[in-house]
């Protein structure tokens, strides 16, 4: 056999020969087995992007894109911004309804001003090294800033406050920006802190308590006002469905996430605790602490057992499969349960979330500003950053973003709850109150939530930390059985422990 | 030879192998950008500690060392990190090495079948964590519902959502992408093995598991090591499938050295303790590997 003859017979038998004689590097051995899969490469690859959830299909009828904004505004967009035609401002942001439904947007905005506007949309935590590492070198790579509510006062002193720059840049304030028209508590719950504004309220996820009809009616069952209700409900279906593969209930507690974390921050309230007393130390491993933590572990115990694994998506899912028929989570599945595939379409019904059986902790017993009450909201603010290069032209994109206009059409896009009275009331928003792909029918609970319920999480610049670290972390070991032998007590203890040290070492 | 052409001459020595420096540079380059020069700022941020209030960071170059040392939480992220790489290395290279034997044949179809070998190795790591994520998921995942079939595991049970199986199941997708990397490494060390002594050690009566173990491997040896320690090398750093697949958790379960580091970092933001715990890790692999290329005399 010739050379030839042997190299093509066996061409990776020669690559992998030379390798390890150390003839060609790992580099160039593995580029020449990857030419031999390379259409399967191609195939995986176009796989990956096809598995991003396109959250188009959950969305209203693309009619809200078609809509040119109002006139006034896009006047302004045209005389001020103009000016700064050809200039890329640039921002990252989670896939949030919001975001998402701003993305297809944007080319109105581009449309009139030549302002590019990129919007990077990757996963929360990538969200928040992102924005770290903006601030932490001062880079300006960001001219805006998504933020968690639970990450305010870490960027607090990062970006500019909305209010002051309107008054001081009279040439770019835009025109009917009517700052009265955000609902308060969302001003004061997501975007204030130590007295000024940090950026403008963006989307407002709240817990609220939904349930599916159709298995309420099967067993005779009312939706629960208090937590004690809603666990016997969920006991009920669980006992009565797990033949078919239901669950009592659903629970976001993927162990070092976020949402573990939102999760347990809620039955710690609904149990009368708080994260944090007055005098700044960690209050989970107080009595009411522990007994919410009991009640969540029995949650579980009558969960999916995915849920120790699923974070709000996975919990999304567990409702839109017919997995769970109750649950107190946030009210932006609504729309995606009632889209147009969806095999739940019209089953699943909303209302103010559960209570506790005992008194809220009141706010000046709590610390950090916590707020304690039944809603625990997961919303996020838009703001703009001190370090941008494109500050001049981010505002404006900003204001245009948040203008009464825009947020409407965006919660018509996307259903979703909206930042502005104004549109709670929009007549368009209100015709969305049917069963439906974008349907709003859930908003009007959500207004009442907001109003009456809401509830925030401490605001301290170690908050993003603990959140997502040591708090989530530890429940998880807690939760599957990797620490702590189920004892609840313990877990907190061991949180408490290392948050009061880190509080202490910050200086706080 | 005239004096410009000496000079040109001269010129040209330098395009030569005599000459290697110009030729180095560019590389030089870039080793110094994006190798040496992140690894001196990853070392000098370790001697920094940072207030996590104020952002501000002041010398004290014992604070993350001690901090680390003495953390519970990084003696279990480097227990996982060594049981993760032992488990995952041995059933790689016991499964390369049989699939190895059954591939090493020049009878038809069986280039096919080793040209298929290498399809896991082209699919980005992410992606396959994604696809055993899916595979796993304890309500719809086929390899939990075969699993849950047999009776092994209750119905529904979450193997990625549990501390005992968490670990194993992000193996799976480990052993399963980078198996193939060692076939092809082992095939290549059988094909080119000698037939003298196994036709001698035939003639002689040794059976096939005789022959095995007392010529194949003993020949294959360097081949072997050399496999175990690009592989172990590459072990040692998890992170991509631990990442996609559990975020090191359920709690610690999964946490190697690389995610600890990864969740200080992006969780806390707290880039020193990170860049200590990422040291740590480096050293780790230097040292593991340098030891292991002295007991098994590998020369790179």
């Amino acid at each position: 056999m010739s050379f030839r003859e042997y190299d093509k017979k066996t061409f990776l038998i020669d690559a992998a020969n030379d390798f390890t004689a150390r003839r060609i590097s790992k580099r160039s051995f593995l580029k020449k087995t990857a030419m031999a899969g390379v259409g399967f490469s191609a195939f995986n690859l176009g796989l990956l992007g096809n598995m991003r959830k396109d959250r188009s299909s959950l969305f209203g009828s693309p009619a809200w894109a078609e809509e040119m904004g109002d006139p006034a505004v896009n006047k302004w967009l045209k005389d001020v911004g103009s000016k700064f035609k050809g200039t890329k401002i640039r921002y990252t942001s989670e896939a949030t309804p919001p975001t998402v439904v701003l993305d297809k947007l944007k080319g109105e905005f581009t449309a009139l001003t030549g302002i590019e506007v990129e919007i990077e949309i990757v996963p929360l935590e990538q969200v928040l090294a992102k924005a770290t590492q903006d601030v932490q070198g001062q880079l300006g790579s960001y001219d805006l800033y998504y933020l968690d509510q639970s990450w305010v006062a870490t960027f607090a002193q990062d970006t500019f406050d909305p209010i002051a720059l309107y008054k001081d840049k009279a040439d770019l304030a835009m025109p009917g920006m009517d700052w009265e028209d955000f609902s308060k508590p969302l001003v004061e719950g997501l975007a204030v802190y130590d007295g000024h504004w940090v950026g403008i309220p963006f989307d407002i996820p709240i817990m609220t308590t939904m349930w599916r009809q159709d298995i309420f009616d099967k067993h005779k069952l009312t939706p629960p006002n208090t937590t004690d209700e809603f666990m016997a409900a969920a006991k009920t279906i669980y006992e009565a469905e797990k033949g078919n593969g239901m669950f009592g209930t659903g629970l976001q507690a993927k162990s070092g996430h976020y949402s573990l974390e939102c999760d347990w921050t809620q039955v710690v309230w609904n149990h009368g605790g708080s994260i944090f007393t007055k005098d700044k130390k960690f209050s989970g491993n107080d009595e009411a602490g522990i007994k919410g933590l009991q009640y969540y572990q029995e949650l579980l115990k009558i969960s999916p057992p995915e849920s120790t694994n699923s974070t709000w998506d996975g919990q999304w899912q567990m409702g839109a499969s017919g997995q769970i028929a109750l649950v107190n989570s946030w009210d932006e599945f609504f729309p995606g349960w009632d889209a147009a595939d969806s095999k739940v379409k019209g089953l699943w019904q909303a209302k103010r979330p559960v209570r506790g059986t005992v008194p809220y902790r009141a706010v000046a017993d709590a610390g950090f500003g916590e707020i304690p009450n039944a809603a625990h909201q997961g919303g996020s603010i838009l703001a703009l950053s001190k370090y941008s290069k494109n500050a001049d032209a981010a505002w404006i994109f900003m204001q245009w973003a948040c203008s009464k206009d825009i947020m409407t059409r965006c919660t018509l896009g996307g259903g979703f709850a909206p930042m502005r009275l104004s549109s709670f009331s929009d007549p368009r928003v209100k015709a969305k109150e049917v069963v439906g792909p974008g349907t709003t029918r859930h908003l009007p609970v959500v207004k009442e939530i907001i109003d009456n319920d809401m509830a925030s999480e401490p605001d301290m610049p170690l908050w993003a930390g603990f959140s997502n670290n040591e708090i989530p972390v530890n429940l998880g070991k807690l939760l599957t059985g990797q620490d702590f032998g189920g004892d609840a007590k313990k877990c907190m203890d061991a949180i408490a422990t290392q948050v009061n040290k880190a509080v202490a070492d910050a200086g706080l | 030879m005239t004096a410009s052409e000496v000079q040109k001459k001269d010129r040209l020595n330098w395009l030569t192998s005599e000459h290697p420096l110009p030729w180095l540079l560019p590389a030089s380059a870039l080793m110094i950008v994006f190798g040496v020069y992140p690894l001196i700022a990853a070392v000098l941020k370790t001697l920094y500690r940072k207030n996590a209030a104020t952002r501000r960071e002041i010398f004290d170059p014992l604070y993350n060392w001690t901090k680390i040392f003495e953390d519970p939480r990084m003696w279990d992220a480097l227990w996982h990190t060594l049981a993760y790489t032992l488990i995952a290395l041995t059933f790689q290279l016991v499964l390369g090495m049989l699939i190895a034997l059954l591939l090493d044949s020049d009878r038809k179809g069986y280039g096919i079948l080793r040209a298929m070998m290498t399809l896991p190795l082209v699919i980005p790591p992410a992606v396959t964590g994604m696809m055993f994520l899916l595979m796993l998921n304890g309500s719809f995942g086929v390899i939990a519902r075969l699993i849950i079939a047999t009776g092994l595991l209750p119905v529904g049970y979450s193997i990625l959502g549990n501390s005992a199986t968490a670990l194993p199941g992000v193996m799976l997708a480990e052993i399963w992408q980078w198996t193939p990397f060692m076939v092809l490494i082992m095939l290549a060390g059988l094909r080119a093995l000698p037939k003298e002594p196994f036709e001698a050690a035939a003639i002689d009566g040794a059976t096939p598991v005789q022959a095995f173990f007392k010529l194949t491997l003993p020949m294959m040896s360097k081949v072997i090591a050399i496999a175990v320690l690009i592989r172990g090398v590459d072990l040692l750093r998890a992170f991509d499938y631990i990442k996609v697949m559990t975020d090191s958790g359920p709690g610690t379960a999964t946490e190697t050295l690389t995610s600890y580091a990864g969740r200080i970092y992006f969780g806390n933001s707290d880039y020193p303790l990170a860049s200590s715990v990422a040291i740590l890790t480096l050293v780790l692999v230097i040292l593991t590997s340098t030891i292991f290329m002295r007991i098994f005399k590998v020369k790179l």
